[in-house]
């Protein structure tokens, strides 16, 4: 259950939809089971899912916005009313962190996901989504710092950047 | 030059490397670099604890989400639909395992679905059990029928590398399984009971292993 749970969770972070997600998360433990002689041990089995995984979100990401908005993602938008650093102000630090977290863009937030949930480490990132080492490193830096600068409109000043 | 590919400063780099010693994944000249900043400078622990936070937070956010429960039934359905019919029909050791699936409680069945998943796997890549001669599951052509054997269940993380070593450098061998309640059959080396016992006590001290029932014993020792 426990692979299951973070490839779905992984996926609802990607395409914000849980109906998504729930398909993705079967399709990808088919395509493990249809691919699993194709598969080169190059990395942990955990790293490869993940990797199926971004594979079929972006794929759905994609489909979804050449069809248009359903209604459930359009019932997830957030209203905009207040942003993440005005709605920030309103809670404690730690549940404005999470917002912040969440508002993140999908890029950074993955990297986010994938290092402090998922526990991988900066090759395996670099598997799952198909970019440099290097450009984990950055995406990582600028997450970090969207985040400071985020906590930090909301009166939290963490000193860094 | 884009933003990604601009060059960071040292502190930048050193924030970007956090999260990473974090999760336990950095090593060799980063490991240093971080560790060397944390023991210098007063700033890297406010900062090491601000990433913890951050840590904290996400994998919370994570946490939040639920998967639906009845999504096993349905990656159940998808699978015969898919491959039931020609699974049997072709033999393949993994059939019976994974039509247990459908019967296990949700839990338990994820689990032994990674598992069945990371067995294929490990025989993709090592192309086969037989071949290696150290690791065996139910199907395969050898007669394991009278070797003394322990019931285990493996833990829900336990990475199949790690069996596959231990198995192998034991001479041990997975022979049946899973029940209905994820019990594998481990055949062990053993001709005397006291060569029994030592092999079920190494298996239960293995940190992959959730629980070992002692099967049958040596010739000897009945």
């Amino acid at each position: 259950m426990r692979h299951h749970a973070r490839v779905y969770r992984f996926v609802v972070r990607q395409t914000g939809s849980e109906t998504m997600a729930d398909e993705i998360a079967n399709e990808v433990f088919l395509e493990a089971w249809r691919q699993a002689g194709r598969f080169e041990g190059r990395s942990e089995v955990s790293t490869w899912l993940l990797g199926i995984a971004r594979y079929k979100a972006l794929s759905a990401r994609r489909r979804r916005r050449e069809e248009g908005i359903d209604e459930e993602t359009a019932a997830a938008i957030p209203d905009d009313a207040d942003s993440p650093e005005v709605a920030a102000m309103k809670e404690d630090k730690g549940a404005a962190l999470r917002r912040c977290v969440d508002a993140l863009a999908e890029e950074h937030r993955t990297v986010v996901d994938l290092a402090y949930y998922h526990g991988r480490a900066v090759a395996e990132i670099a598997v799952i989504l198909s970019i440099p080492e290097a450009t984990v490193k950055t995406r990582m830096f600028y997450a970090r710092k969207k985040l400071g600068e985020a906590l930090k409109a909301a009166g939290y000043d963490r000193g860094w950047p | 030059m884009s933003a990604e590919n601009k060059p960071m400063r040292r502190r930048d780099e050193l924030e970007a490397l956090l999260p990473f010693y974090l999760n336990g994944t950095l090593s060799g000249a980063d490991l240093e670099a971080v560790e060397d900043w944390l023991a210098a400078d007063a700033e890297a622990m406010a900062a090491l604890a601000e990433a913890e936070m951050e840590a904290a937070e996400t994998s919370a956010a994570n946490e939040a989400i639920r998967p639906p429960t009845d999504a096993l039934a349905r990656f159940n359905r998808a699978l015969e639909r898919e491959a039931g019919p020609a699974r049997e029909a072709s033999g393949n050791p993994f059939a019976a395992l994974w039509r247990r699936l459908a019967g296990l409680p949700a839990g338990l069945a994820w689990a032994t679905a990674a598992l069945a998943i990371a067995l294929v796997l490990y025989q993709a890549v090592y192309g086969g059990f037989g071949e290696r001669g150290g690791y065996e599951i139910a199907g395969t052509e050898q007669d394991e029928a009278k070797r003394p054997f322990a019931l285990v269940v493996f833990r829900a993380d336990a990475r199949m590398a790690d069996i596959g070593a231990f198995l192998s450098a034991n001479g041990a061998a997975i022979v049946a399984g899973p029940t209905a309640a994820g019990v594998f059959r481990v055949a062990v080396s053993a001709e005397t009971g006291a060569d029994f016992d030592r092999a079920v006590a190494l298996l239960a001290a293995q940190s992959f292993v959730e629980s070992v029932t002692p099967g049958r014993r040596p010739a000897d020792a009945n």
